[in-house]
């Protein structure tokens, strides 16, 4: 559907020619769907023109950030934020960071690694917006999801422009739940959609003591690039375990100790991505890491304040690791292996290599809870990936899964994939049937209640918030211009 | 084949951005993280190597339709190849050959730009891809003493290229050129009026038959001369007969350096010797074709191997921009006293473009002009007095910006700093 002439040219008078277009050539590189219009709002008030007028003319709206997640439906406007690019604050006393959606996380974070400070990247990559809601690789020292949201700056899916917490009485970004309104249950939202509708123009993320080097030392050419010394008070490794429990119950050990900067729990197809430069070699590597590795296993990385703060960090490590029977990685203790893996798991620089480059694409069932149990439902989940891997449909991991301690091991996140090529209709299929079997086995079977589930199953075992959230949305979105929004990644 | 043989490594692409972006390890801050001016410039995805690939992926699938943005976006290009480089830290596909192979087929298919097409027309009945030139070729060469490569037998041919020889401004490379070699005692000879185009940016342009003709042209002179190695003052120049002519299996067994490889090497053997001091803080802007796709081409046939990973039998080689020329340039100007350079952030394999490739210099100066003040300004945060390059093309799109812009900031090809050390 294209927009009438009249009502592109209003949209045209709010961020100028151009900025917005409608020639069917350029949708394919959005998303293979011929979108109303796309449009590049500069600032806020232009995004605050451009949803009025989708209210007025009754068009639904979603943005973007960098633009690898979609799903786009046909006839929609396609807010594209690329323009909204700055970095507006680094407040190093209150310890935050307030940016634009466009403002890519390498950038935010090597602007904080100047000054000490660091922030919690998403798994996505340091590729997408430092905006983004989730977790990664981070999150036992920067938690994760909305606990790194302060203030927020946004717009409605009406065009009324909210400013939350501490911003909505004062000029400052620190708090996202006062004195201003919070609105934290319905901005940072968890349930379905799972995203926020409207647009989030400005956030304030909260920033985080960085032990490490200002810049790291790197060396070599890509897709090589090597650390020329390991940064002093600093060290990588990779512990497998006999069994499940013992990986677990070290990750509690390590928690409780409140020692390392990271802890990951990556499966060794994750590893092998990581630290490997081609397809060939990454298959070479993972079947070289599977045979050393005596289990399920997890990467640490330890960050001292000083020598002597490393030198206890180191101990107590080795002391928890020893009494869960835990095994050090050789491969990894290579210090060239060591440095590529220690800069890629801080500066989050291979998700692509861990996710897109084997075959292309993957399908993901990520899940934030109770580590022990939904390691249990994992396990089951991976069981369920060897069929497809036996057909030669997705790429083969062993079957494994990952996952990390959040905020010490207080909360904890697993995920499992399937990667597979995009220009396979079968193996997409299969996947697909696969995450939803898997997410709804984790209700049935009283894991979790996964975002991505059967809502209309879930709903009723949780006080129905679903129909509660639908309700909200009629509210916030009354002309329903938004439906799925914030999709910021 | 063309486009199509690509179709699986444009399917690949997942719209991550990296292509948008220097590697990302090597981002140091806000500033100078970007690495593609098209996407830079003109925001909308499409504008961007991943963005390029999804279109011709659709458009492979669901059939060409040309519209005007179409070919704004195909002619808003460099061809600079960063897109790739990015890409390529972290996935197996191949990017600038696509992109490239859609330019040729937007030519093929008669979806030319004009301004594209006004310089062809030039290069077809005047063997130059200086539109509106006037004079001999070799006229530059009056009185210089320089021998003719094609009458008499020399050890290094000194190919001049097109802006070189023709614009009067460019001259002066010609010229500290030939009095370096002749102070290092090199036997050396042009072709003089008798050089032709190496055909390098025609093929940028997506004319690759009028390249082949060149290619084809030039290798007949340089066999009929018996040339063993020729030595090229311009990036394009280089890519052309190192990468290029190879790619079309035209080169055989001819050496091709780029002068400043060649300058290195002499002094390296002692037989130059910067010793005057060139008292200055520049800064080294790496050319896009003698940089990263200055790297050599490798040759391959294989087939993907069924099933899901996006692998080959045998293992496919991909170019990753990392085998360019990139220290010979630094060696020479470590060796000038008092000379001292100073880095910019986008070094390298993922330097930032200086406008002119891909024919955007002639189909969109303004655009060329933006992107070599986005250079600029990069030159200028080094504390740096002068940009120094290796490239004639590259100081024209410099040198014309900045005299634009008022900046003090001075412009030499590295040439230029040798002569004055010697």
């Amino acid at each position: 559907m294209a927009l009438k002439k009249g009502v592109y040219q209003e949209f045209e008078s709010v961020v100028g020619e151009e900025n917005i277009c409608d020639d069917p050539a350029i949708m394919p590189s959005y998303f293979n769907t011929k979108f109303a219009a796309i449009i590049l709002p500069g600032n806020t008030a232009e995004v605050q023109a451009v949803i009025k007028l989708c209210n007025k003319h009754k068009l639904v709206f979603r943005p973007i950030c960098t633009g690898w997640t979609g799903g786009f439906p046909p006839d929609i406007i396609l807010l594209d934020l690329r323009r909204m690019n700055r970095i507006i604050e680094i407040n190093e006393k209150n310890m935050y960071a307030v940016v634009e959606p466009y403002v890519i996380s390498s950038q935010l974070q090597a602007e904080l690694f100047k000054r000490g400070l660091n922030f919690c990247i998403k798994g996505a990559g340091t590729n997408c917006t430092a905006m983004l809601r989730g977790h990664g690789h981070m999150d036992q020292t920067t938690s994760g999801d909305d606990r790194n949201h302060l203030a927020i700056e946004w717009v409605t899916p009406e065009g009324n422009i909210v400013r939350t917490g501490a911003l909505g009485s004062t000029d400052e970004w620190f708090c996202g739940d006062g004195p201003g309104p919070s609105l934290r249950s319905i901005l940072t939202s968890a349930v379905p959609p799972g995203v926020t509708p409207g647009v989030f123009t400005k956030a304030a993320v909260k920033l985080y003591h960085w032990p490490g080097p200002s810049e790291f030392p790197i060396a070599g050419r890509s897709p090589k690039y090597v650390l020329s010394e390991i940064p002093p008070n600093m060290m990588a490794r990779y512990y497998s375990f006999p069994s499940v429990e013992k990986m677990w119950q070290a990750e509690i050990g390590l928690g409780e100790a409140e020692i390392c900067y990271e802890l990951m729990g990556f499966n060794a197809a994750m590893v092998a991505a990581n630290i490997t430069t081609s397809n060939e070699e990454d298959e070479a590597m993972f079947n070289r890491l599977n045979k050393e590795v005596q289990g399920p296993g997890f990467f640490v990385i330890i960050a001292g304040n000083s020598p002597a703060d490393f030198a206890y960090k180191k101990k107590v490590l080795e002391k928890i690791v020893e009494e869960a029977e835990g095994k050090s990685l050789k491969t990894l203790e290579d210090p060239e292996l060591e440095g590529i893996i220690m800069c890629q798991c801080t500066r989050i620089s291979a998700s692509i290599r861990e996710t897109f480059r084997p075959g292309g694409a993957f399908n993901s069932i990520p899940i934030m809870g109770q580590r022990d149990l939904t390691i249990k439902w994992a396990i089951g989940a991976g069981e369920a990936k060897k069929p497809l891997i036996e057909k030669g449909l997705i790429v083969d991991d062993g079957g494994a899964f990952f996952g990390w301690g959040v905020e010490q091991g207080h909360l904890g996140k697993t995920e499992i994939f399937c990667k597979y090529s995009p220009s396979n209709p079968e193996a997409k299929e299969a996947v697909e049937t696969w995450q939803r079997e898997q997410s709804r086995r984790a209700f049935t079977e009283r894991y979790f209640a996964s975002t991505m589930g059967p809502q209309d199953d879930i709903g009723p075992s949780l006080c129905n918030y679903h129909l509660w959230w639908s309700k909200l949305l009629k509210a916030i979105d009354p002309n329903g211009v938004s439906p799925e929004a914030g999709s910021l990644v | 084949m063309g486009l199509e043989q690509y179709q699986g490594d444009m399917e690949m692409c997942c719209r991550c951005s990296a292509c948008k972006f220097i590697p990302m390890q090597k981002v140091k801050g806000h500033q100078y993280a970007y690495v593609c001016p098209s996407i830079s410039r003109y925001n909308f995805h499409a504008y961007s190597g991943g963005g390029r690939l999804n279109i011709g992926a659709a458009m492979l699938k669901d059939g060409f339709k040309y519209t005007d943005k179409l070919l704004d976006i195909v002619y808003n290009c460099q061809l600079c190849g960063a897109c790739g480089v990015s890409c390529n830290y972290a996935m197996d596909m191949e990017v600038l050959q696509p992109i490239t192979e859609f330019r040729i087929k937007c030519v093929d298919d008669g979806k030319t730009h004009p301004a594209l097409d006004k310089v062809i027309a030039n290069l077809r009945k005047q063997g130059s891809m200086i539109s509106g030139a006037k004079g001999k070729r070799g006229a530059w060469a009056t009185g210089l003493n320089i021998k003719d490569a094609a009458k008499e037998k020399v050890d290094v041919l000194y190919h001049v290229g097109c802006l070189t020889s023709f614009d009067k401004n460019m001259q002066k490379l010609a010229k500290a050129t030939v009095k370096i070699l002749q102070k290092a005692g090199v036997n050396f000879g042009i072709f003089g009026n008798a050089e032709t185009c190496c055909g390098g940016r025609a093929y940028q342009m997506g004319y690759t038959k009028d390249f082949l003709n060149q290619a084809k042209k030039n290798m007949a002179m340089i066999k009929k001369a018996g040339v063993k190695t020729l030595v090229t003052g311009c990036a394009d120049g280089y890519q052309a007969f190192k990468v290029l002519y190879d790619k079309y299996e035209l080169k055989g067994d001819l050496k091709v350096l780029h002068i400043s490889e060649y300058i290195a090497k002499l002094i390296q053997d002692g037989r130059l010797k910067p010793r005057k001091k060139v008292v200055m803080t520049v800064t080294y802007h790496d050319p896009c074709r003698l940089g990263r796709l200055g790297e050599p081409w490798v040759h391959w046939k294989g087939k993907k191997i069924p099933g899901d990973r996006f692998v080959f039998d045998p293992p496919k080689p991909y170019r990753r921009g990392t085998n360019g020329v990139y220290d010979p340039p630094r060696d020479v100007l470590k060796a000038i006293p008092g000379l001292k350079l100073t880095e910019m952030t986008r070094i390298k394999e993922y330097s930032w473009c200086c406008g002119a490739g891909g024919g955007v210099s002639e189909s969109n100066p303004a655009f060329a002009r933006w992107t070599a003040r986005e250079r600029i300004d990069e030159a200028i945060s080094t504390g740096a007095e002068a940009l120094v390059t290796a490239c004639p093309w590259c100081e024209k799109t410099f040198t014309e910006t900045i005299k634009d812009s008022g900046s003090n900031l001075k412009v030499y090809d590295i040439v230029e700093i040798v002569e004055k050390a010697v």
